[in-house]
């Protein structure tokens, strides 16, 4: 027997949560673009998407985030830090691809300097993730070694009943077992079984991959620059991106008074790498695509022992010129057989 | 033989006999529906080149890639009549010699695709003058038209709404051909001219800036809009300012490769005592 959580009971459940104090998140439809998004009633979620169009990073690392304010004066400049608003948070709904994502930046934002901005939303978040019963031609979670229900960053697995009934609750960490502590009544026993999971094919070996791209003979391959002649040096694919972490620190505002933030920044950005001498150690765009893959599948596992990509497929599924991680990797891998 | 194949073959004769030393096109893309742009540079390779509906986006910019065009050697490109148009602008704002550019004409009617003839880009200025003839509709004439009859303030909110969405990607930018500046003003720090940030504000003053800069030479490809990960209507933008453009100066884009840029060409007597 397993617990359910039956979807006609979702809104009790939000109340429940709300009345706790927790901000209630899901994936929304709002404006023409779906987000991860605060709701006030269970009816405004979106359980049919596949995932949303923006990721879940946009909860814990936004866009721009206000760090300091300043006031320079005659003998002292005086400052005001900015800290992210708190408060405990329950995001329901969330893609087993982006849970994990946030799993795997955290040893980033943890490493040599703990981002306060980072861990303060982490221990503040409570992650429900719905493992997929459907997929699109974009997913690849299954080649990253994961899957449409892996448990990796969730705090609590809902595998979807069959007709949209409801979830069957697997709770995976103290933080999840809390959350659900609220709605212990509204669960209920069963021995439903769960709908059959999504099917993802897999589409590189991504052994092979990393192995090709751990060769340093393979740094100046010429197939850098044919697979990303296309690419036209936009930051869709790194700012949808759930694990792309990069940013830039930046002042704002006149020479006396102003506001210093952190705005994400994207290795796509021709102005990414520039000296202020000039000179671009990454003076084209191949070399930025090169970073990019060598980044997430070489570099950040060499520090972290864990690959920068969760296998969501954003990058490749928003790309305006159809190009991606997703045949990138599938290219390396014809490669290196 | 189908459109596709005569092109086929044209590219591999301009190809192999060395009259072009590259082939912009589409080929297939990562699923049924998708193009991609490819790049074909050897004749042995022509039969990769895909042509049909699904072939929309504009591939004009590629040809202001930095270097392509340096060697004076000619390049042929795939182009709908906004790519056609976008070269002449290229050409009137000395970003590229027409005579390098040898075009692969095409429109789309319906999911029929139908050649475009000629060759240079003044051999199509009859295709473009009957696009300015037929005046053509917003993408979504409706929402267009409950745009424009919002008092200031609801189209204030409207535009509030879409622009908060923005992320900074410059992926319209990115994907425009006449965002071809090396610098963009947004990238200029000394002084810093335009918010880095994504907020609200930064967003507005973005949008604002490149539907400024766009005035007078967008042809309405659709590129920006296509390539905007929030589905920001830019369509509207463009359409909108294209139609003050042609209301006030009887200015449409892209009719000729020397045609004044609109509003960077001034007059000693102009009755005006303000230049922007
Ligand atoms: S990539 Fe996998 S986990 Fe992510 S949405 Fe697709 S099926 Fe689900
Ligand atoms: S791969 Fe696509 S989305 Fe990413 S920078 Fe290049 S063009 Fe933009
Ligand atoms: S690299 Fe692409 S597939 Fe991997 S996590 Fe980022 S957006 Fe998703
Ligand atoms: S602004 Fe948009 S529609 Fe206009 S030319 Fe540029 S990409 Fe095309
Ligand atoms: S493409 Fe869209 S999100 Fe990106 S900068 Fe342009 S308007 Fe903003």
């Amino acid at each position: 027997m397993t617990k359910i959580l039956f979807s006609d009971k979702l809104d009790n459940c939000v109340e429940r949560w709300k009345s706790a104090g927790l901000t209630v998140i899901g994936p929304v439809q709002r404006a023409n673009i779906s987000t991860y998004a605060a709701v006030e009633h269970a009816s405004e979620f979106d359980f049919g998407l596949v995932l949303p169009d923006r990721s879940i990073k946009d909860l814990f690392f936004p866009q721009s985030e206000p760090m300091l304010r300043y006031t320079i004066k005659k003998e002292s400049i005086d400052t005001d830090e900015c800290l992210p608003p708190s408060g405990p948070r329950i995001i329901f709904g969330a893609r087993p691809c982006d849970a994990s994502g946030m799993a795997i930046d955290d040893p980033l934002f943890g490493w040599d300097y703990k981002d306060e901005y980072w861990f303060q939303r982490r221990n503040e978040s409570v992650i429900v993730t719905i493992a997929c019963t459907k997929a699109d031609d974009f997913c690849m979670c299954t080649s990253l070694n994961m899957a449409p229900d892996s448990t990796k960053g969730s705090d609590i697995l809902l595998r979807p009943l069959a007709g949209n009934k409801g979830w069957l609750v697997e709770e995976l960490t103290n933080r999840g077992r809390e959350a659900f502590k609220t709605i212990a009544d509204i669960l209920q026993e069963s021995s439903d079984l769960p709908a059959p999971l999504a099917v993802v094919e897999k589409k590189f070996d991504l052994d092979a991959c990393v192995a090709w791209l751990q060769n340093p003979e393979n740094f100046e391959s010429r197939f850098w620059k044919e697979i990303s002649m296309r690419c036209i040096g936009c930051a869709s694919c790194t700012y949808l991106c759930p694990t792309c972490h990069c940013f830039d620190i930046q002042d704002e505002g006149d020479t006396y008074t102003g506001i210093r933030r952190k705005n994400w920044d994207s290795c796509s950005f021709a102005l990414f790498t520039m000296h202020t001498s000039g000179h671009n150690p990454r003076s084209t765009q191949s070399a930025r695509w090169r970073q990019r893959i060598m980044h997430k599948f070489n570099y950040f596992p060499g520090k972290f022992s864990v690959n920068s990509c969760s296998g969501c497929g954003r990058c490749s599924r928003q790309c305006p010129v159809d190009m991606g991680i997703t045949e990138t990797l599938q290219e390396i891998s014809t490669l290196s057989l | 033989m189908s459109i596709e194949e005569q092109y086929r073959t044209r590219a591999k004769e301009l190809l192999s006999g060395g009259a072009v030393k590259m082939v912009i096109g589409y080929g297939k893309g990562s699923n049924a529906s998708r193009r991609r742009p490819i790049f074909i540079s050897s004749a042995d390779d022509v039969e990769r080149l895909v042509l049909d509906d699904a072939c929309i986006t504009n591939l004009s910019g590629y040809l202001v890639s930095e270097g392509l065009l340096s060697d004076e050697k000619r390049v042929a490109v795939f182009l709908r009549p906004e790519g056609i148009r976008a070269i002449n602008i290229l050409a009137a704002e000395s970003q590229l010699d027409a005579d390098q550019i040898v075009i692969f004409g095409f429109d789309v009617a319906g999911n029929e695709v139908k050649a475009l003839k000629g060759i240079h880009v003044e051999e199509f200025s009859d295709v473009i003058t009957s696009i300015k003839e037929s005046a053509p509709e917003a993408a979504e004439e409706e929402l267009f038209e409950k745009i424009e009859k919002m008092s200031p303030q609801e189209r204030f909110s409207f535009w509030q709404e879409e622009f908060s969405k923005c992320i900074k990607c410059y992926a319209c930018r990115q994907a425009c051909p006449m965002c071809y500046c090396r610098r963009c003003i947004v990238d200029s720090n000394q002084p810093q001219w335009v918010n880095t940030s994504s907020h609200t504000l930064g967003n507005f003053e973005w949008n604002i800036v490149r539907a400024f800069h766009l005035s007078g030479r967008c042809v309405e490809c659709g590129n920006c809009d296509r390539a905007c990960p929030v589905n920001i209507p830019l369509r509207l933008i463009n359409h909108r300012m294209a139609e003050e453009v042609l209301g006030a100066f009887d200015h449409f884009a892209g009719t000729s490769k020397t045609q004044e840029p609109v509003l960077a060409s001034f007059k000693k007597d102009d009755s005006e005592t303000f230049i922007l």
